[in-house]
């Protein structure tokens, strides 16, 4: 069956309008749990994240609610640390009356609370996008973001096929999230049959990335692909790039695309392409999220608030279809969702707990973002 | 082509840097025997006053940088009166914690107050730089190349030729004695946490265009100017200078040539090798012996 | 002796207690969740900052490299288990022995230089120790860490419950603490403790300070290992992002907020900072900015942190039980005045750069004698007293003692063979109560006394013989300037001096306190002691002096007995500060 999220949203609202909500109130709330960084290097996102999930839970409750009940947010904060989110995790497991928790969307977090998942007995939503965090058998993991064998995937045929490029120089950050993209995306250029001319790690926070840059010039590469987190180091790099007259294609992970960035790195990002697993033009579920979030913050979203809004929105689909909030049923109900319209795509968990797997293709241009095209790759 | 003149290049940009926010550390530790951890913190600082001053008031840039490096100053005082003077009479290690707990207060004041997104702050030049032959030179890096060679040349002349230079020495080799000459130790000292803090400051304002405002422009900055300064001597002043150049060389060249991952390694590696062959640094004096 | 007894009663008293505690909160805690991490977190990082209470409260050397050491123990651990299947005990010990040598490596490599400069290179250690586990990919897994990290079970016994578990890491730590405890009681802590508060003044009572400094700094990176052993198996999660430079200074304001002397401050200030960010939320962002003024605070406000506050409060320091001790064995010990030579310094030259503070310096000694060395300030007497104990590098000449040649020992190999000082400005050890002070002395290796009972009862002697035995549990601080001297004095004596070297002893002192310390150099003379004494005060010289040495410029300008070496013209004209034109 599916059911768009408007449609929710829609009869929830007529019954909202019949005066169902007065003693809604007086049920119990449905209690969704959250570990977000308030503090630390990452409470920007958090705070978008917390937007996002606060967005969704009010519009369902500004609808009645579901199954007669209000939605109602528990946040922790994770201190954008691995103990923090230890802690934060397992203060959110003790409370007990919790329906599903949205967890992190950094994936050392997710890892440093994967045993803790296992043991938790609750749906727990992850935005980190290393591929190895659903791959541990564990049930209770759903990913709400496409996985970066996806996104390595779909840079190395884009690049590949579309721009036709066969010297890849491929860049990326010595952390967690940069060391594994770019290893995949590597494994998935092998797989097409091209081995990089040049492949570099270098760390967040340099102050000059010139040698990275002229080993880049001196390789001769036609295309560069990037894997780094970090828009300081985005922009550095295209600043240089451009500083000693690298002028080859450049696909990079979403942070290339951020207003952060593209404000920082101004116009030496022109003409770069960017894989994203969030964009406003992408579909119409997307294009009235990224309206509202707007509109309420004065922001145009990202994936940060959009994951979390759409974790909201697949916990409210399986409460309704489960008729209640027992995490083993709702677990199974989530598992059975098949073409769930989200901000972030069209999700059909598969045994892992991957909602997703399609990116957009989008394209700076004079400091705009361009959609191109989304691309669906084959697993 | 050869990378090697390029990287040089790159190498003295960043060593100067790394030289100018080393010349803070001297003078506070020559004056006070002060080792500052917070110094890193100033060209946060120094960055960030600037900006505001440009954005959100629309100062003219030189008019901007003058006013930002006086409030440098000027909080460098308070600094000084905070975590120096309470502590003055504990010795070294107490006041190395306080700056290290001042430093903390200072990066997460900022971070709470402006977030972590770093910003644009433009540079002296428009132009983002010109090309020699084969090597790019970064029109900022030329300017802080220029500006760490002016500092140096007139901190030495005041340090090593002036009676001032001559009164802070004696302060810094004995506070009380010096206060018995006549010397106003205090004055002389709060005057340092000035300088010191303005220097910073202004080295802040000069790198915040290549690194981007940001609360990480301290860690950047800091560590590597503190090893420079021990490798050049220990409160050196040509010592701070050539230790921050040779860190900034080498690091670029072992980026280029050995590891980029590493490359934050070098500075240390060094650091250690210089203490184990000669403990005094390059430039500096025995460790003076005192009974 | 009984004080010695007692307090390992009580230590005993109090390591049951702990066990005891330890039991009943393996008992009642959960077997999972947010509490059981909260208090496995503070066990775990309490063990690590035991180790900064010794190297740094104990030793007064700054380390900010332990969430280094704490994550070098944790992916031992880990890495042991998860790669190569050791069992966890077997990696918990490689982990502490890989974090111990690498400490002492550390430590010998910078420890011979000053606080800065260890503040440093520890920093240069942690940020290496950060890249290397983020970037060595084939050993340490890269940024993603290791998970699945195994808990223990010992003989057959599975200690991998979370209540069980926490009960193990409750154990290591009270043996940890109990350790910590003991360790600031006994010689070497005793040690550790001279060396943070005057490490001129330990070298020259025998303490070997550089290898002191390096056993602190060995202890407290194994301290940090363990602890991060025990953490690995507490989370089954690790990665490189938890023991960076950030983790090491919230590891050392831990320390300092408890009270960085004490390892129950540890103990208080690890809770109260695992906790912190609990009873901090409302603040949210402004937390850490809060944090770091904490810091400022404590440091300024609480220099011995919140036990050393609570141990001001209610622990007040109690006058010891009337102990009788035998005299000090001052007269049995040297024999009667001789014609031996105990000193001889020959040719002897110290130079600073172009300054020649002592040149061509002969100088002899005898037994039992008292010999003074005087001369108008700047002509070199502390000078000689530095090369003669081994402060300062000889530059030239010989210095004998008992017939040795000692010109290229270090000061502590001196103080072995018995050569014990005291000082111009006092150098007491300021930490460190009456009575501990002098046992510090009375521990002089190569002293005819050994063991905890014998050096106290050597210690307790010494202050009856200067008349400080009542104030003997008081912290040194407290006493006036005058006794601070005595102290210094007693704790020279403690050791069994063959030489005892005065520097100024009559300095600062008033008329009254000069006569009295008139009287005791006569009492020791009376002894056999053997002196060298610098003063300026020629009353009191002319009254003990046997011999006297004149110095002016770095130069001898007269030595004899001290009616022909006051009355030497060169003398004269020195003191008088004419020209000698007579001496041509």
């Amino acid at each position: 069956m599916e059911t768009s999220r408007r449609s929710i949203i829609g009869i929830l609202s007529a019954g909202a309008c019949v005066g169902l909500v007065g003693p809604a109130f007086a049920a119990d709330t449905i209690k969704i749990g959250m570990t977000i960084p308030m503090t630390g290097p990452g409470a920007t996102t958090g705070q978008l994240q917390h937007q996002g999930a606060k967005l969704a839970v009010d519009q369902i409750n500004a609808a009645g609610g579901v199954l007669g009940r209000q939605i109602e947010l528990v946040e922790e904060d994770d201190q954008t640390t691995n103990p923090g989110m230890v802690l934060a995790f397992s203060r959110l497991v003790n409370r007990g009356d919790l329906a599903v928790i949205l967890a992190s969307v950094r994936s050392t977090q997710v890892n440093a609370v994967s045993e803790d998942i296992k043991k938790s007995g609750l749906p727990v939503f992850i935005g980190g996008s290393d591929p190895t965090l659903t791959h541990m058998g564990d049930p209770w993991v759903f990913r709400c973001r496409p996985n970066d064998i996806f996104s390595s995937k779909v840079i190395a045929e884009f690049g590949a096929n579309d721009l036709k490029k066969k010297k890849w120089a491929v860049i990326h950050g010595t952390d967690a999230f940069g060391a594994s993209g770019g290893k995949l995306l590597i494994d998935q250029l092998k797989a097409l049959g091209i081995t990089p001319v040049i492949e570099q790690g270098i760390n967040n926070g340099q102050a000059d990335l010139t040698p990275v840059v002229l080993a880049v010039r001196n390789s001769g590469a036609d295309v560069l692909a990037t894997y780094i987190a970090f828009e300081n180091d985005v922009a550095l790099f295209a600043r240089q790039l451009k500083q000693f007259g690298v002028n080859i294609p450049w696909i990079g992970s979403a942070s290339v695309a951020s207003p952060i960035s593209r404000n920082l790195a101004g116009p030496a990002l022109y003409g770069t392409y960017v894989v994203a697993d969030f964009d406003a033009n992408s579909s119409p579920e997307a294009k009235k999220f990224a309206d509202e979030f707007n509109t309420a913050h004065k922001v145009i979203p990202d994936d940060q608030p959009a994951w979390v809004y759409d974790a909201v929105m697949l916990t409210v689909e399986a409460i309704k279809k489960t008729g209640g909030t027992d995490p083993m049923k709702l677990r199974d109900a989530l598992h059975a969702i098949k073409g769930f319209k989200g901000t972030e795509g069209t999700y059909t968990f598969d045994e892992n707990g991957d909602g997703l797997r399609a990116y957009n293709i989008i394209q700076n241009e004079n400091g705009n973002l361009k959609f191109i095209r989304q691309i669906t790759p084959a697993s | 082509m050869s990378m090697l003149p390029q990287l040089l290049f790159t190498g003295i940009g960043i060593g100067s840097i790394y030289a100018m926010v080393s010349l803070g550390f001297v003078l506070l530790i020559r004056s006070a025997n002060v080792v500052n951890f917070a110094q890193g913190e100033f060209s946060m600082l120094g960055a960030y006053l600037m900006l505001i001053l440009l954005m959100s008031f629309h100062v003219p840039y030189f008019i901007a940088l003058v006013v930002s490096v006086i409030l440098m100053g000027v909080f460098g005082i308070v600094f000084g009166v905070i975590t120096y003077w309470p502590l003055r009479t504990r010795g070294q290690i107490p006041v190395i914690i306080s700056t290290i707990g001042a430093g903390i207060l200072l990066e997460n004041t900022v971070l709470a107050t402006y977030g972590p997104s770093p910003q644009v702050l433009p540079g002296v030049f428009n132009a983002s730089g010109v090309l020699v032959g084969n090597i790019f030179m970064d029109s900022q890096y030329l300017s802080i190349i220029c500006t760490a060679f002016v500092l140096l040349a007139l901190q030495y002349v005041i340090f090593e030729k002036t009676v001032v230079g001559k009164k802070i020495q004696a302060t810094s080799q004995d506070r009380e004695t010096a206060g018995l000459l006549g010397i106003p130790v205090v004055t002389l000292i709060f005057g340092i946490f000035f300088y010191s803090a303005a220097l910073g400051g202004l080295a802040g304002i000069l790198v915040a265009p290549i690194l981007f405002v940001s609360v990480g422009i301290a860690s950047v900055v800091a560590l590597k100017a503190f090893a420079a300064n021990i490798i050049g001597g220990f409160g050196s002043i040509p010592g701070a200078i050539i230790g921050g150049l040779l860190i900034g060389i080498v690091e670029t060249l072992g980026a280029a040539y050995i590891s980029v991952p590493y490359k934050d390694a070098y500075a240390f590696i060094m650091l250690i090798a210089v203490l184990l062959v000669r403990p005094q640094g390059l430039f500096g004096e025995r460790v003076a012996e005192k009974a | 002796m009984m004080t010695a007894v007692s307090m390992r009663n009580r230590g005993l008293l109090y390591g049951g207690l702990g066990i005891l505690v330890v039991i009943a909160i393996a008992l009642v805690a959960p077997s999972h969740g947010y509490y059981l991490n909260i208090m496995m977190q503070a066990a775990t990082y309490a063990i690590a900052v035991a180790g900064i209470v010794v190297v740094l409260g104990y030793c007064g050397q700054i380390s900010l490299c332990q969430a280094a050491f704490l994550g070098m123990g944790a992916y031992c651990v880990a890495i042991g288990t998860v790669d190569y299947g050791l069992p966890f005990f077997v990696s918990l010990a490689i982990g502490v022995a890989v974090t111990g040598i690498g400490g002492t490596l550390l430590g010998l490599t910078t420890l011979r230089l000053g606080g800065h400069y260890i503040g440093m290179v520890t920093i240069g250690f942690q940020l290496i120790v950060t890249m290397v586990l983020t970037n060595w990919l084939g050993f340490t897994h890269g940024p993603d860490g290791i998970s699945g990290i195994p808990r223990p079970s010992l003989a057959g016994m599975d200690l991998s419950g979370g209540a069980i578990y926490l009960g193990l890491c409750l154990l290591f730590l009270g043996a940890v603490t109990m350790f910590t405890v003991y360790l600031k009681m006994s010689r070497l802590g005793r040690a550790m403790q001279a060396v943070r508060d005057n490490d001129l003044a330990a070298s020259t009572c025998g303490v070997n300070v550089f290898r002191t400094k390096v056993i602190a700094f060995a202890i407290s990176a194994a301290l940090g290992g363990l602890g991060g052993g025990l953490f690995a198996g507490a989370f089954s999660y690790i990665s490189p992002d938890q023991f960076t430079f950030n983790d090491s200074v919230v590891l050392l304001t831990m320390a300092l907020l408890g009270g960085v002397e004490y390892a129950f401050g540890a103990l208080l200030g690890t809770i109260l900072l695992v906790m912190l960010p609990e009873w901090l939320r409302f603040l949210r962002q402004a937390y850490l900015a809060v944090y770091g003024a904490a810091v400022i605070a404590i440091i300024v406000f609480l220099p011995r942190g919140m036990w050393g506050l609570l141990m001001d409060r209610y622990f007040k320091p109690r006058p010891m039980k009337a102990v009788e001790v035998a005299p000090l064995p001052l007269l049995a010990r040297h024999g009667v005045p001789s014609e031996d030579v105990v000193l001889n310094i020959a040719k002897l030259a110290k130079h600073f750069g172009g300054l020649k503070a002592v040149d061509e310096v002969d100088m002899m000694v005898r037994r039992g004698s008292v010999h003074a060395l005087i001369g108008p300030n700047g002509s070199g007497k502390t000078t000689i007293l530095n090369v003669i104990t081994g402060l300062y590098v000889t530059t030239a000449g010989k210095v004998e003692f008992l017939g040795k040649d000692i010109t290229a020992l270090p000061p502590h190999d001196r103080a072995r063979l018995g050569m014990c000082r005291t000082y111009q400005n006092i150098r007491v050890f300021r930490g460190m109560t009456v009575l501990e002070n002098v046992i510090v002395g009375a521990e002089r290796g190569g002293n005819d006394v050994s063991g905890t009972d014998a050096t106290l009862e050597r210690a307790l002697a010494a202050l009856d013989f200067v008349g400080l035995r009542d104030v003997a549990h008081l912290p040194v601080g407290d006493l006036p300037y005058g006794h601070q001297r005595y102290v210094e004095i007693a704790r020279a004596l403690a050791g069994s001096p063959e030489i005892l070297l005065l520097d100024e002893p009559g300095a600062g002192l008033n008329l009254t306190e000069k006569g009295e310390m008139a009287e005791l150099l006569k009492r020791l003379q009376g002894h056999g002691m053997t002196i060298v004494i610098i003063d300026h005060d020629m009353k009191l010289i002319e009254r003990v002096a046997d011999h006297i040495t004149v110095l002016n410029f770095g130069r001898r300008i007269a030595d004899g007995d001290p009616k022909f070496a006051l009355s030497h013209p060169e003398v004269i004209a020195a003191y008088l500060g004419e020209p000698h034109r007579d001496a041509a």
